[in-house]
């Protein structure tokens, strides 16, 4: 499934919980379940059992907190679309870089600032969360106080918050003197350095499924 | 920035700034976590963005959120629409200059509270039967075993959660701005008029 356009996977991944949703419960959420854990699980051809475990640590919160509140048919009902949405989508991030996917929105003409904005976020959360637990640290040796009553923890989310705030906007300026000076404005476009090929039978897989649900829309709506 | 919201091209220092606001929106959960506050803060950095630089730098902003909040969590990617309207209200919020004190900032946050806990009622109920997190669907059940309909218990646990959470939100976005330097601030007319400096 590797070799497949970017395009066709998030198709897919989409198509799938969309189908979910459409089709008659339970046994349309069923079917595309079992679609879903089959892309998982394809020895060879996909992520493994290692994304299979990431989908059902994420998916049982949501069966328990279900049945808590629906009972056991709402837990399946609702349960098994979930399932589906967080199968397919845990699929999808464990088999496309999201380098890959940057090439093939270039290729396809998409600006190079949205294409930059993707890629540039996915690196700054792990640097902006290392920072954030280092200002914590280095805030408890000061002595702050986390723990307490509202008023001593709004202080201390005040102390923790603002110089991780701030201290992200002042990298601002020289990020975009950056991009200034590799021409990086808004509207520019780049040429893609290994664009994905996207042969003719997958564009017409992706109309296909997505007319598939459509027609399918209708067909339940009216 | 232009009033053709289609023909709208950011400057680098707003495509520079959006990954960093998305990065707040996400990371300061580490914070919350470090205080033990029953907040998400989840949308700081949209509001913040949209106080400095307009709602579609806010809207890009919330909807990147979500884009990447789905990659590791699925279930992130139906509540988009929150982020918008978040987006959309802090426009407002700044246009009035709402952000001058904490006294303006903190009773348009928890109006900011009502409007997302009754638009994301429909999202949690409808798509995850209010199963979103343990809190709210805790909350539901609590609306529930009060005799509320089950409809009725979803806004309960969505008003519960989003109502402070929004007021905290506004309030941290005020000191921020406030704290800005000058220098900073005066490159963004929208935040200086957000503040009461223009």
């Amino acid at each position: 499934m590797r070799f497949l356009h970017p395009f066709t996977l998030l198709t897919l991944a989409v198509a799938l919980p969309a189908l979910a949703w459409i089709l008659p419960a339970p046994w349309g959420g069923a079917e595309a379940l079992i679609t879903a854990l089959a892309l998982l699980l394809t020895p060879g051809a996909s992520p493994g059992f290692a994304a299979a475990r990431t989908a059902v640590i994420t998916a049982a919160p949501f069966w328990f907190f279900l049945y808590l509140l629906h009972g056991v048919g709402g837990m399946v009902t609702i349960g098994l679309r979930l399932s589906t949405m967080i199968a397919s989508f845990v699929w999808l991030v464990a088999i496309l870089p999201p380098a890959r996917l940057v090439e093939a929105m270039l290729a396809a003409g998409w600006p190079v600032s949205a294409a930059f904005l993707f890629s540039a976020t996915l690196q700054a959360v792990p640097a902006l969360r290392e920072r954030a637990q280092r200002l914590v640290d280095a805030q408890r040796c000061r002595g702050l106080a986390t723990r307490g009553g509202p008023l001593v923890r709004l202080r201390a989310l005040r102390a923790l918050a603002l110089p991780l705030v701030l201290s992200a906007l002042h990298e601002v300026d020289e990020r975009a003197l950056a991009l200034e000076t590799r021409g990086l404005v808004a509207g520019a476009r780049r040429t893609a350095l290994a664009p994905p090929a996207d042969h003719r039978g997958e564009r017409v897989l992706r109309w296909l499924l997505v007319l598939s649900c459509a027609a399918l829309l209708v067909w339940r709506v009216a | 920035m232009s009033n053709n919201w289609l023909k709208y091209r950011p400057p680098p220092t707003i495509i520079a700034m959006i990954p960093v606001a998305v990065a707040v929106n996400i990371v300061l959960s580490t914070v919350v976590e470090a205080v033990g506050l029953p907040v998400f803060l989840d949308t700081t950095g949209t509001i913040l963005m949209t106080a400095l630089a307009g709602p579609i730098a806010g809207m890009l902003t919330g909807v990147l959120t979500s884009a990447v909040n789905t990659l590791r969590n699925p279930t992130w990617w139906p509540f988009v629409a929150i982020q918008i309207i978040v987006a959309l209200y802090a426009w407002l919020a700044a246009r009035r200059g709402w952000f001058r004190s904490l006294g303006t900032a903190v009773p348009a946050g928890l109006l900011l509270g009502v409007i997302a806990s009754v638009t994301s009622t429909p999202i949690s109920y409808f798509v995850f039967g209010c199963s979103t997190t343990g809190g709210i669907a805790l909350t539901t059940k609590l609306g529930q075993l009060l005799g509320l309909s089950p409809f009725g218990a979803c806004f309960f646990g969505s008003f519960l959660s989003d109502f402070g959470d929004k007021a905290v939100t506004f309030a941290l976005v005020t000191t921020i701005l406030h704290a800005l330097p000058r220098r900073t601030a005066a490159r963004f007319p929208l935040a200086l008029r957000a503040v009461g400096r223009a």
